[in-house]
């Protein structure tokens, strides 16, 4: 089921350290589709147009802007925006064990597993003994590809699951959503309530499948079956010699073959 | 459907339709492939090993459809090893790593006639551990002019202190490959420079060969295609069988083979059909061993 990882370190807290991967613990089912032309099937590809001058501009033109105000910006260059990027670290450094009853799910994002690396799964097997029978999930700060997340790590069927959290900041207050108070007459309330507890079952995610997908990839089964198939055109990168050390050098060898 | 069990180092491995005639004119069926790959496991697997492998799957047999599978099957079973590889809109995508018997076999049983992989390993996807010059004939041109051409390509490279390695494409043409093993290596620089050899091919022999990929423009001339010098393209992997009308399989060639092919009579004397590859292969070793292990540095970039 582990595959190599999406990132490897150790995990800690005082003086344990164990070294751990991160594996994903979802693969999304989505079905994702190319954009073609629908005269040639040519892949299409999406190119950045400057509509001051009126084409297409090259890559190292392109530079960042934060909008200040309409048509107003703030430049940002790689280096200015690396400085305040978070250094690479190859440890996840529990700060504090919090009861993840407290947290609301709305802060949970995304799951991941921790599994042992090599030489790592006695400790490992520990933590996740200690972390179970005390019930406390791990709070800690992570950095991946550049970014710094707020995990939590909690022990489940005897492995240690990951989640990335939300930060505060990004939850949408929520203080203006219900409606305002008003009176509910008994009889509804409890004629709803047995309409509810009717429909009591025990949560099995095993019994919904994704229709729609699979739908869609039986179709695509068929249609290849058929061999409906279309082909995109060859398409010519641009003209070029090289590097002109590269062409000379490459003239010189040439000639001495021709030569033999 | 009929299925067969085996077990492989505690591995327990469930083999369906073993008796379906996957090359028909060949009298060549499912059985066959999946006994080739098994004798062929010691030469192809370190090709194979660690490089994100794209299934190219023919469930009823070559000529029958067939269809690509990039992303590792989700129904793999456990021990099957996978690695994580980022894609251009940023998500990522779990593909499988043949890197022994057992993995090599389910992805035959899963059709996978052909096996293509990526000119990088899967854990440095940016880092070509060879540049490759596919030499793809047109339809006036062969296999013997595809040889002229990669002769002249060994050639100019030797003067530049690089030695290739040639092996069939299993299909109409031949490829050169050019070990770097170097990790300081980028697509760039394979692109840079196989594109500056195939301009200059172009330029000293334009009646043998294009660097322009248009078909209309090949005829009787040899395409150097230079593009495959990507990240994100595969090449048939040596040892890999063709789907073609014969089991015919992507071999390497020693330099004198090509020298002499004339001498052949039949250019498709330069093909190697499967039993071939077996008696040939126990006989020479790996010819294609050099590829993956021999650094060599791209000059002049």
């Amino acid at each position: 089921m582990a595959g190599q990882g999406i990132w490897s370190g150790t995990i800690s807290f005082s003086l344990v350290a164990i070294p751990v991967r991160l594996v994903k613990a979802i693969e999304p089912g989505r079905v994702s589709f190319h954009m073609l032309h629908s005269k040639d099937y040519a892949r299409l590809s999406r190119k950045m147009f400057c509509p001051g001058e009126e084409t297409m501009v090259p890559t190292d033109e392109i530079i960042r802007g934060y909008e200040i105000a309409p048509d107003k910006y703030i430049l940002m260059t790689d280096e200015e925006l690396e400085s305040v990027s978070p250094e690479r670290s190859r440890t996840i450094e529990i700060v504090e064990f919090i009861d993840m009853e407290e947290v609301d799910p709305v802060y949970y994002d995304h799951p991941y597993y921790l599994v042992p690396s090599k030489g790592g799964e006695k400790a490992y097997r520990l933590l996740v003994e200690v972390m179970r029978r005390t019930n406390r999930a791990g709070l800690a700060k992570f950095v991946l590809a550049e970014r710094e997340y707020l995990v939590a790590v909690t022990p489940r069927d005897g492995a240690l699951a990951l989640t990335t959290l939300h930060y505060s900041e990004e939850i949408v207050p929520d203080e203006d959503l219900p409606p305002k108070k008003g009176k509910i007459a008994a009889e509804e309330q409890s004629r709803i309530k047995k309409s509810i507890e009717q429909m009591i079952e025990d949560f099995d995610p095993g019994k919904y499948a994704n229709e729609r997908r699979k739908k869609l990839m039986d179709l695509l089964a068929t249609k290849a079956k058929e061999k409906a198939l279309v082909e995109a055109p060859v398409v010519e990168e641009e003209e070029g010699e090289g590097p002109p050390d590269l062409v000379a050098a490459l003239e010189e060898s040439m000639r001495k073959v021709k030569s033999r | 459907m009929n299925r067969t069990f085996v077990e492989m180092a505690g591995k327990r491995l469930s083999l369906s339709n073993l008796e379906k005639d996957f090359y028909p004119s060949d009298g060549f069926t499912k059985a066959h492939v999946l006994e080739y790959y098994r004798r062929i496991a010691p030469f192809i697997l370190p090709h194979l090993k660690d490089r994100a492998l794209t299934l190219k799957r023919y469930p009823e047999g070559v000529g029958k459809g067939f269809f690509f599978e990039k992303r590792c099957p989700s129904h793999r079973p456990a021990w099957v090893k996978t690695a994580e590889i980022p894609q251009n809109d940023g998500e990522r995508m779990t593909v499988c790593l043949v890197n022994d018997l057992e993995t090599l076999i389910w992805a035959e049983n899963l059709a996978s006639v052909e096996l293509h992989v990526p000119l990088a390993r899967a854990n440095s996807p940016e880092t070509p551990d060879s540049m490759v010059f596919d030499l793809d004939p047109g339809d006036q041109a062969g296999i013997l002019e595809c040889a002229r051409v990669a002769m002249i390509i060994r050639d100019l490279l030797s003067r530049m202190g690089l030695a290739s390695y040639a092996k069939t494409s299993g299909k109409k043409g031949l490829h050169v490959y050019v070990p770097l093993n170097r990790k300081e290596t980028t697509f760039e620089d394979t692109k840079t420079f196989s594109k500056a050899v195939a301009g200059i091919m172009q330029k000293h022999y334009p009646d043998l060969v294009t660097a322009r990929m248009a078909k209309k423009e090949r005829n009787a001339k040899v395409f150097i295609n230079w593009s495959q010098n990507d990240a994100s393209k595969t090449m048939i992997c040596v040892y890999s069988l063709r789907a073609r009308e014969k089991a015919i399989v992507s071999f390497p060639l020693e330099w004198m083979e090509l020298e002499h092919p004339a001498g052949l009579g039949d250019p498709e004397r330069l093909q190697v059909t499967h039993s071939e590859a077996l008696i040939r292969a126990d006989k020479k070793g790996d010819l294609f061993r050099e590829v993956l292990v021999k650094e060599q540095k791209l000059p002049h970039l």
